[in-house]
């Protein structure tokens, strides 16, 4: 076999031409990204300038927020628990109603597959509209109050909670769900007795993050009127009470970092 | 000898068969025939032994004898009914039928006693399910079933903390559990070692003694003979071979298996 050797400088290259359909391709998609940046820069009407001008506004705020007001500490603790209280009210009631639905809504254990396609489509158009706009329609039809915060919570948990957990059940193995369905035993022995204790530890763990996400969540509830201490973050805004507002500000860094990580150490101790 | 042959002549005996699988075919498609056409009946209190190499066809002639696997043609009947009649059919026939798996598909997180309770499932009112809540006299025969496989010192433990040969005689105890007419077992002993094998197949050998059929793939020829009263040797998805144990010399058993390692290499 005769081997051709050549030095460095000898080899021929590929023949690359310029207007190849790979570089054609890379230049439409970098105008159509720069289309689409430059459209978005108008409509959020973004603007240096009046940042520069309201730094200043702002500074002056926070020189005069300190030190933070704590006449009202009392009131502003109990405002922090109604905010943990709705999340945790709402995040379960969302599991409660989660619990049927993703098990119809996961694949390999759906009941069936009429069944199966507009569960999806339920829990995503749940999953879609946020828990701030059902909240706004709540106050709407049940009046001012926690309990609007705690009924747009609930609605918009249930869809994201039972399409986790529905995935968290496609992913499991099946073997184990076989043996049991050979021995003659209904779905829902087969749902209740075998499936259950493999995915609870990750139901558990998609609860307590959502538990976490809607304590996040419920603190700017207040703000459309469901409750809670976004209610007072709103009120002292309005009312330019800077030491009050930093008091509030405090209050949600503190309860939100505290429920991360005990969140966060329950879930690690699940696994 | 002849009283073997008494046995296994299907045609002879009065007694309905515990399990009749008729012109049985499955493909997957493009290219795999599982089952071609495959016909033979069980009777009651037989220990039929399927032999066959990797691929012969012998999981998913266990998956249609369970109704895991729906064939593309030929029937199954368990004690005279056919499984696909109805869903409700296909659940009374499951309740007649134990399946051993070869991977054992025990419940990793559940003790071995909760494995072996997946046995009563099916006899047991839905709620007691649910609340995880079984009679004593549930428990106490789960509990005999795991004396039987000899594990009854480690009923509490959680199931993936048993060795394989443990995980098997957890899953051969709940098949036991079920009072099933018959233990379909799809390669029982083929992940364990020659002590936990023999352990199984005496079990399984002592569960024939009782009055229960039982139905096992094996790969070890040997096995087979010492175990069983009729080896069916399955290849290509056909069966090549159908008779007493007795009869079928380890030889032409071997010759079936070497030339069919011999084919699929060439």
């Amino acid at each position: 076999m005769a081997t051709v050797v050549r030095r460095a400088g000898e080899y021929p290259e590929p023949v690359v031409t310029w207007w190849s359909g790979r570089r054609l391709r890379f230049v439409v998609v970098l105008v159509l990204l720069g289309a689409f940046y430059s459209a978005s820069w108008h409509l959020a009407k973004v603007d240096p300038g009046r940042l520069l001008t309201g730094l200043p506004k702002m500074a002056g705020w926070a020189a005069k927020a300190w030190p933070p007001a704590t006449d009202e500490l009392p009131v502003l603790l109990l405002r922090t628990a109604e905010t943990i209280a709705m999340a945790a009210i709402g995040t379960t009631a969302a599991a409660l109603l989660a619990l049927p639905l993703c098990v119809v809504a996961a694949r390999n254990v759906t009941p069936s597959l009429a069944l199966y396609y507009p569960a999806r489509w339920f829990l995503n158009a749940l999953r879609g509209v946020d828990s701030f706009v059902f909240a706004l329609l709540f106050v709407a039809a049940v009046g001012l109050g926690p309990f609007a915060g705690v009924l747009g919570i609930a609605l918009h948990t249930w869809g994201s909670t039972a399409k986790l957990w529905a995935e968290a059940i496609e992913n499991i193995p099946p073997g184990p769900l076989e043996a049991a369905a050979a021995t003659g035993a209904s779905r829902l022995k087969v749902v209740a007795f075998a499936l259950l204790p493999d995915v609870a530890p990750s139901m558990v763990s998609v609860g307590l993050f959502w538990w976490e996400f809607n304590v996040r969540a419920s603190t700017v509830l207040g703000v459309v009127g469901a409750g809670g201490i976004g209610q007072e973050l709103k009120n002292s805004m309005d009312l330019l009470l800077f030491p009050r507002l930093l008091t509030i500000i405090l209050l949600i860094l503190v309860t939100v970092t505290v429920i991360d990580h005990t969140s966060e150490w329950l879930r690690r101790k699940l696994e | 000898m002849a009283a073997t042959e008494a046995r296994i002549a299907p045609a002879s005996r009065s007694i309905e068969p515990v399990a009749r699988v008729a012109g049985l075919t499955k493909r997957y498609p493009p290219a795999v025939t599982a089952l071609d056409d495959v016909s033979f009946t069980v009777q009651p209190g037989e220990f039929v032994a399927v032999l066959g190499p990797s691929g012969a066809g012998k999981t998913t002639l266990f998956r249609c004898l369970t109704g895991l696997t729906r064939p593309d043609r030929g029937t199954v009947a368990v004690v005279g009914r056919d499984i696909w009649q109805s869903p409700r059919e296909l659940r009374s026939a499951r309740r007649q039928l134990a399946l051993i798996f070869q991977q054992f598909n025990l419940i990793r997180r559940l003790s071995a006693l909760e494995n072996v309770l997946v046995g009563r499932l099916a006899h047991v009112p839905t709620w007691r399910v649910i609340l995880r809540c079984f009679t004593r006299s549930d428990r106490q025969l789960a509990l005999g079933c795991l004396d039987t496989v000899g594990l009854v010192e480690r009923a509490g433990t959680r199931a993936d903390e048993l060795s394989g040969g443990q995980q098997q005689r957890v899953a051969i105890a709940r098949a036991l559990a079920q009072n099933a007419k018959i233990i379909l077992a799809d390669e029982p002993v083929a992940s364990l070692d020659p002590e936990s094998s023999a352990t199984v197949l005496a079990s399984l050998r002592s569960a024939v003694s009782t009055g229960v059929t039982v139905v096992a793939s094996l790969h070890q020829v040997h096995l087979a003979r010492a175990y069983a009263d009729r080896i069916v040797a399955l290849r290509d998805g056909r069966i090549v071979a159908d008779a007493a144990a007795s009869r079928l010399d380890a030889r032409t058993i071997e010759q079936i298996y070497e030339r069919n390692g011999e084919r699929s290499e060439s």
